[in-house]
């Protein structure tokens, strides 16, 4: 014998029935593309990160040898020999790198 | 081990497939119980952010409930992050929500199960949607929407004199 609530659940539970639809194949697909592009972006995300450790490391080696180098000097040599020394080379290249990378192509601005 | 949980588990490694076949098999619930919370046409996207976020923390599915309760659970914090974020709560328009109900076998059932949800509060939309209609255990139920048992109960009884007395059950 059913009690009054589990007559009125029964009730309420036929009012909310909704008949078994087969799966909605355009939502389906819209999460499936979302997810791939979430995972392109995650991926995307780490090679940058990977990409930019990399870059600073070797800045940052570039710079410690040249401030080795500029140490290493003699005292009182004329500013023109310096120009050619392997500092001002070293200094040249990571100026050179830092304009090649940062032009608008390759950061894609 | 049911094929939910074992799909779970893959996706969980990242394996998309599994992760789709779940959607496939769980996107009309969440739907369904999303279109009964909330009606103003941002449903599908609601339902896209609770699939992003079930798939983000796949690993946090531990099995011991079922994967279409877990993402019910997901389901009603995103709705409630949702409404609180945009502050729709106040100005949810219950016209609107009455228009946008989806047509079930009778449209004009339908429309009276429509006009007194509409006229319930969101915890007894909620738990009514989760107990009558997507055939949750009360105790389910409160594990969804994150209350003790006691509460949840208290919710429904409300929920079932508020929608008897409008749906003329008694």
């Amino acid at each position: 014998m059913m009690s009054d609530d589990e007559r009125i659940d029964a009730r309420l539970g036929a009012f909310f029935s909704a008949p078994e639809a087969r799966p909605d194949e355009a939502f389906v697909t819209r999460i499936e593309r979302a997810l791939l592009a979430e995972r392109k972006l995650a991926a995307a995300r780490v090679a940058a990160w990977r990409r930019f450790r990399g870059e600073t490391a070797a800045s940052l080696a570039i710079v410690v040898a040249f401030a080795l180098l500029w140490r290493l000097a003699p005292a009182g040599l004329p500013l023109d020999q310096l120009a050619v020394g392997p500092a001002a080379a070293a200094l040249l290249v990571l100026f050179l790198w830092f304009a090649v990378e940062l032009r608008p192509a390759a950061t894609g601005w | 081990m049911d094929q939910d949980a074992v799909l779970a588990r893959n996706a969980a490694a990242g394996d998309v497939a599994a992760f789709t076949a779940l959607v496939r098999a769980h996107e009309a619930a969440v739907r369904r119980f999303l279109g009964r919370l909330t009606r103003d046409g941002a449903d599908d996207d609601l339902a896209q952010e609770v699939f992003l976020r079930a798939w983000r923390s796949a690993g946090a599915y531990r099995g011991d409930g079922s994967y279409r309760g877990w993402l019910l659970r997901i389901a009603w914090t995103e709705f409630l992050g949702s409404t609180r974020a945009a502050g729709r709560r106040a100005a949810r328009d219950q016209s609107a929500y009455e228009a946008g109900q989806p047509p079930q076998r009778d449209a004009e059932a339908a429309l009276d199960l429509a006009r007194a949800l509409a006229a319930l509060g969101e915890r007894e939309r909620a738990a009514a949607s989760l107990c009558f209609g997507e055939g949750c255990s009360h105790s389910e139920a409160a594990e969804i929407m994150g209350l003790p048992l006691g509460t949840l109960k208290s919710i429904l009884a409300r929920a079932r004199t508020a929608l008897a007395s409008r749906l003329e059950i008694g």
